[in-house]
């Protein structure tokens, strides 16, 4: 049950960023629960944080894999040959489509827009970490290493 | 105040400091068309319907939010405004399913309107295919996702007029979605369907179930009038055609709304299957049976007649009409001289002079002593709210369960009242809500705000202060009464404590709208019409005396409830005021504190 909405306090609003950051570190991904705990926690509308929560690629409604693979598509990666190869790529190594995680829960494939990485495009993100001038061998090393932590 | 001057389609316009260009426009007469604006709501600049040409601005601006400046030099039609226009609403017809023809909002689409004033007579852009959802999930309205233009009037309605705070944007770009809380079904919501997003919709998104597909605008009549629920006197409009209420819609004009309603006010009217009186009943062998009026007002006459002042009773409702209760009083007060005068339901004690509703919008503080508005003034209780969006600490003396606890800075049991006239001392603004429920130790603590506080009375029925003003709540014992009249009208009760009480040969007459125990024992019934079907004064908490107008004819041989009462009286032999506005008049005057 959501408690009493204050909105006057803009410091509160202001919070909202960080706090679904928080929630989602501590979650793995923002649960209804953890939605609610920061909306209570600063008396924001549900519906309020459930936008921000929706509106950002940053934060997840849904539970992922381990690593969350994010293939940037902005215009730069997509000049230089990256986003379109890159994706077809890990499509097929891992066995999936963009948006689906592996089945052994390592391996969620995203694609986002520009990661302000574009000198070094194509670009990708795991997890927080950002790799540069992406290419399919440079990826097969990623994984392996990535498999390596988890055998 | 000096004005701001500005050139808008070569025409000289001055404005107030702070306008914004839309707002100069419009004091000029000057139409620049929008969508997600709306008067009654915070500019958003979302649409870009109202784009603009402003002389030295490189973009086009939107008018809606766009700040006018000394000198400006606007153009709202110009060619490249034109063509942007287009482009907008090609864009917008191509995001979603709007085919028209199949749409229940056709003809009075803001939309679709513009669609026409731009002339657009073909898709430019490959139509969506994709199909959204209908939420049908809540009784009254459903939202049809596929009409949605994403202007958000419905969600700064709910923030920022009702203050319930439901509605969100998930999701962005062409994933955009309107959605309630976190994504949860609307009628699973913490929606109270109260309906002023639907108000305010410019499309067929939001649908009114009972109205939908029973005619265009153009085919309906609208009649101003006055909430008949509870004390707050809400303005509303009823929209009619072919004598039958379609919908009721917040009146934008209105001094206490300004246009939003609750449920009660705006959908439970059109959805009451209370059984109707239609025709005048006499008992007769035990049993009531059909007559005529006359027959029926000289029976009550001669019930009336036959019996002594001190063993008649007088029971009103506070839901009746000025007119009404002043005619009560005239006759069985004045001119019958009977005592034993009482009311339907309990009324808050006076503590002060009633303040204003709007001075809850301004206070700092506010206490809310034995009244539960989120349940029996909702509209009180989202200005409460909005109050409390601003700042303003709320203090709840009532039970735990009071609706305005969760929003409440503190809540109070009633024997705590101290505390919170301590907290209201030092307060510069405060505001004092209270109802029937407060203690008569609370109600005294809460004189030593005085001056400082507002004080208002949260009542339930919508003419409580005209009943008390007219000294009709006279401490009635329904034992001491042998002959009774009932002025029961709309309310919905089932009378128990009274019935429980009066005698079994006493004489009973009872006015009312709706069959209920207390038309089972009553020897005579007198059908009254309800609040659609006559027309009256009432007086809202503030002491304002409004206006409640006639829209449609009274179901079967149902009569206004004040000309039932001038219709006996005239029986009994008493002149008491002739027409509707003569009463009204004498009402009024009757009415106004001293
Ligand atoms: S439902 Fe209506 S008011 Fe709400 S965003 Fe859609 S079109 Fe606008
Ligand atoms: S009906 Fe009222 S409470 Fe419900 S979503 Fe619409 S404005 Fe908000
Ligand atoms: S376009 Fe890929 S990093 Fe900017
Ligand atoms: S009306 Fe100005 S942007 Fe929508």
């Amino acid at each position: 049950m959501q408690e009493g909405v204050q909105i006057a306090d803009p410091a509160r609003r202001s919070m909202l960023l960080t706090a679904l950051y928080i929630a989602q570190e501590q979650y793995g991904y923002l649960t209804k629960d953890a939605i609610e705990r920061v909306a209570n926690r600063l008396r924001l509308p549900v519906a309020d944080v459930y936008s921000m929560a929706s509106f950002y690629s940053l934060y997840r409604t849904e539970p992922t894999g381990r690593y969350v693979l994010q293939v940037c598509e902005g215009l730069s990666c997509h000049l230089v040959g990256g986003a379109d190869r890159l994706v077809d790529y890990l499509q097929k190594k891992l066995g999936l489509e963009v948006g689906q995680t592996t089945r052994d829960g390592l391996f969620t494939l995203e694609t986002v827009q520009c990661l302000a990485s574009c000198g070094t495009s194509p670009a990708m993100r795991v997890n927080d970490a950002l790799y540069e001038n992406m290419t399919p061998e440079r990826i097969d090393e990623l994984l392996e290493t990535l498999r390596g932590y988890h055998v | 105040m000096a004005m701001v001057n500005l050139t808008i389609n070569g025409q000289k316009v001055s404005a107030p400091p702070g306008s914004t260009v839309l707002q100069a426009a419009q004091l000029a007469n000057i139409d620049i068309p929008t969508l997600c604006d709306h008067p009654a709501l915070a500019p958003l600049g979302a649409c870009r319907m109202c784009l603009v040409e402003i002389k030295g601005q490189r973009n086009l601006q939107p008018a809606c939010t766009f700040p006018t400046t000394e000198g400006m030099d606007v153009q709202t039609e110009s060619p490249r405004v034109v063509v942007a226009r287009k482009f907008v609403l090609d864009l917008l017809f191509a995001e979603r399913n709007h085919y028209c023809m199949y749409c229940e909002m056709t003809g009075d689409c803001e939309l679709q309107a513009l669609g026409y004033r731009y002339g657009l007579d073909h898709w430019v852009y490959p139509t969506y295919t994709k199909r959204f959802p209908v939420d049908a999930t809540r009784l009254y309205f459903l939202m049809d996702h596929n009409r949605c233009i994403l202007c958000r009037r419905c969600v700064r309605a709910c923030s920022e007029l009702v203050a319930n705070h439901t509605l969100g944007v998930r999701q962005r770009g062409a994933e955009s979605m309107i959605q309630a809380d976190m994504n949860v079904p609307f009628g699973e919501s913490t929606c109270i369907s109260c309906g002023t997003c639907l108000q305010v919709c410019p499309t067929g998104a939001l649908v009114d179930r009972r109205s939908a597909f029973m005619g265009r605008d153009i085919e309906t009549e609208h009649t101003k009038s006055t909430c008949s629920h509870c004390s707050i006197g809400c303005g509303v409009e009823m929209v009619t055609r072919s004598g039958n209420v379609l919908r009721l819609e917040g009146d934008w004009d209105a001094p206490v709304n300004a246009g939003v309603l609750c449920q009660a006010g705006r959908f439970d009217p059109l959805y009451d299957e209370r059984e109707r009186v239609t025709k005048p009943l006499v008992r007769k062998k035990g049993e009531l049976k059909e007559t005529d009026w006359d027959t029926a007002l000289q029976a009550v006459a001669k019930g009336m007649k036959g019996t002594k002042a001190q063993k008649l009773g007088v029971l009103a409702s506070t839901y009746a009409t000025n007119e009404a209760l002043y005619l009560l009083r005239k006759l069985f007060s004045q001119e019958l001289k009977v005592s034993n005068l009482g009311l339907l339901n309990k009324v808050a004690p006076v503590i002060s002079d009633q303040g204003s509703l709007a001075d809850i919008a301004e206070s700092d503080i506010i206490l809310v002593v034995g009244t539960n508005p989120v349940n029996d003034q909702p509209v009180a209780s989202f200005f409460v709210k909005r109050a409390v969006d601003k700042g303003a600490r709320l203090i709840v003396v009532d039970g735990k369960d009071n609706g305005l606890v969760p929003f409440a800075y503190m809540n109070l049991e009633m024997k705590e009242i101290n505390r919170a006239v301590e907290l209201a001392e030092r307060a510069e603004h405060p505001m004092v809500l209270y109802g029937a429920g407060i203690t008569k130790n609370a109600a005294t603590a809460l004189k030593k705000l005085g001056e400082k506080a507002s004080f208002v009375a949260l009542e339930l029925g919508v003419n409580t202060r005209a009943a008390a003003a007219l000294g009709l709540n006279n401490g009635f014992d329904a034992s001491a009464a042998q002959a009774l009249y009932i002025l029961v009208g709309e309310q919905d009760l089932d009378g128990a404590p009274v019935l429980q009480k009066v005698g079994k040969d006493a004489f009973v007459v009872v006015q009312a709208s709706f069959k209920s125990p207390l038309t089972e024992r009553a020897d005579v019934i007198l059908p009254m019409a309800i609040w659609s079907e006559r027309a009256g004064s009432l007086t809202n908490t503030e002491g304002r005396v409004q206006k409640a107008n006639k829209a449609v004819e009274p179901k079967g041989e149902a009569k206004a409830d004040w000309e039932i009462l001038s219709l006996l009286a005239a029986k009994m032999g008493k002149k008491l005021g002739a027409s509707l506005d003569d009463l009204s008049a004498l009402a009024a005057e009757a009415i106004r504190p001293a």
